[in-house]
């Protein structure tokens, strides 16, 4: 199905003042929970400071106000709460690329009812982590961290803005060569626009004030248009033009992670040696499985008896890593939640997408967004 | 030709174990360094117990099957395949060459592949020697 662009914005001053561009996520999400499309909203927001987020299941829409605005200081995902908590209401969800993905493969795993759920994608070039962010804030910026009341990319650079209203920017390019900027997930990530969702929201190519909407599926059409009906939100036809901007930024990002890829996971790659010292790290805590949207089995195998052979620490990378890399590692979506919850600070997302990167050598599957299964279901016909 | 080499073979029943079998009738001559596991189906061999193979000390470890489209389950071969060509990238990143790795279709009358393959396979092991895993884990 082809997609179709629109530009967007909420018609209530107030949401529309409050979100990033116009407050059309917020307006949409309003429609859906107003009309009884939808039971609940399934969103982050903030909390306290820009460097804390929590998911929020949202079921009356006046809460929705409070989760207007972008959270780039805070890597949250929700992906896995849907099928542990909430499958069996219909969901609207706001999904970042890699939760878009998370859901995609989760959904081939039958664990979430694709049926039951509006996917509302947003353009993503990154995140940061909230540590590194204070830091840097106060490196970079020369201000106090706990000043920082909102937080944007755009244009390359991370815009912050201050208590008294002024505006400061760094490009990204200076933090990153610095070795401080976004996570490292996210500096390799190549999907910037979650095409797997039924719509997609940005500001790449929009005016300012408008969000650049793209509508993937029939369901994510009828979405904007009925919400445009019931006066929710207001839109603008895009001119071929903005269209070629919006790519044209896409393309350049994506040459841009391409880049980051070969260097975080062939140059840069620890040797065998360097692996040695980090697995004797481990502490066989199960963080990097908890935290992982993939990985649902209710039994783990890593944590039968027979894969261990003593309660000495650390674990063999073999039985414990090993396993886990070949039973998830091809539908790997690069969200580095692993790595963020790692208290030993092993960087063990790079081992899984280069598995990942390997296996889409091989096969061309692209994890989170391939409409076929992953191996351990995929079909005969080969 | 010595013996401390360990091999671990996975045979499906339908197709590589009857292999093995006709090898066996047919008195033809493979290194006995080979421990066989019979399991139902290539496709039902999950990497983990390939990963607890390495683990326990084998040095190689061969999985046969039926060849494409013979499959008595109808597709788990094309399952298997999909993970064999994953895991040798899998056992490259803990430091174990792929060539300790082999998989392999052998149908119930090809006695002679699985003769030929075990050969060749065990003066593979052979001169690679016993499997001296680079990453090693510290006991304290």
């Amino acid at each position: 199905m082809s997609s179709e662009f629109l530009l967007i914005r909420a018609k209530d001053e107030l949401v529309c003042g409050l979100g990033e561009c116009g407050g059309s996520v917020t307006s949409i999400l309003q429609y859906l929970l107003d009309n009884d499309i939808v039971d609940n909203v399934l969103t982050i927001k903030k909390e306290g400071s820009v460097y804390d987020a929590v998911p929020v299941l949202i079921s009356n829409s006046e809460e929705l106000n409070s989760t207007a605005g972008s959270l780039h200081c805070a890597p949250t995902m929700v992906a896995d709460l849907i099928p542990k908590f909430i499958n069996d209401t219909k969901l609207a969800v706001v999904c970042k690329p890699c939760d878009a993905m998370g859901i995609n493969e989760l959904e081939k795993r039958n664990q979430i009812d694709k049926n039951n759920l509006y996917k509302i994608g947003l353009n993503c070039g990154g995140t940061l982590m909230p540590k590194q962010a204070k830091e840097m804030f106060e490196l970079f910026y020369e201000v106090n961290p706990d000043d920082v009341i909102k937080e944007e990319i755009d244009k390359g650079q991370i815009i912050i803005e201050l208590k008294d209203g002024t505006e400061k920017g760094v490009k990204i390019d200076d933090l990153e060569e610095k070795g401080w900027g976004r996570r490292e997930n996210c500096q390799r990530c190549e999907i910037m626009i979650p095409r797997n969702t039924d719509i997609v929201c940005g500001n790449w190519g929009a005016e300012k004030g408008w969000t650049f909407v793209e509508m993937v599926t029939g369901k994510g059409k009828d979405l904007v248009n009925n919400g445009i009906k019931e006066g929710y939100i207001e839109s603008k036809t895009v001119s071929q033009k903005q269209i070629e901007i919006r790519e044209k930024l896409e393309g350049i990002m994506i040459n841009l992670m391409k880049k980051f890829g070969e260097k975080h996971l062939i140059i840069e790659y620890p040797s065998l040696e360097k692996w040695d010292e980090y697995w004797n790290r481990c502490i066989e805590c199960y963080g990097c499985r908890d935290i992982c949207p993939i990985c649902w089995c209710n039994e783990c195998e890593i944590e039968k008896n027979y894969m261990k052979n003593s309660i000495e620490l650390p674990p063999d990378p073999l039985t414990f890593q090993g396993i886990r890399l070949g039973h998830m590692s091809f539908s790997c979506i690069n969200c580095g939640q692993c790595e963020d919850v790692c208290p030993m600070e092993i960087p063990i997302s790079r081992i899984y997408k280069k598995m990942q990167r390997k296996y889409n050598e091989k096969t061309e599957y692209i994890a989170g967004f391939s409409d076929e299964l992953p191996p351990l279901f995929s079909s005969t016909n080969e | 030709m010595s013996d401390d080499i360990k091999l671990v073979g996975f045979c499906c029943n339908w197709c590589c174990y009857g292999g093995a079998d006709t090898a066996g009738t047919a008195r033809m001559q493979y290194p006995p360094n080979v421990r066989v596991i019979r399991v139902m189906c290539s496709g039902r061999i999950n990497i983990s117990m390939i990963l607890k193979a390495y683990k326990e000390g084998a040095d190689g470890v061969f999985v046969g099957g039926c060849h494409m489209g013979d499959c008595h389950y109808v597709g788990g071969n094309y399952k298997w395949k999909r993970r064999a060509s994953m895991f040798e990238d899998l056992i490259e990143q803990f430091g174990i060459e792929k060539d300790r790795f082999r998989f392999e279709w052998i149908s119930a009358s090809e006695g002679e592949k699985f003769q030929q393959t075990m050969r060749s396979f065990y003066e593979d092991l052979n001169k690679l020697g016993s499997l001296n895993r680079k990453i090693t884990i510290k006991k304290k």
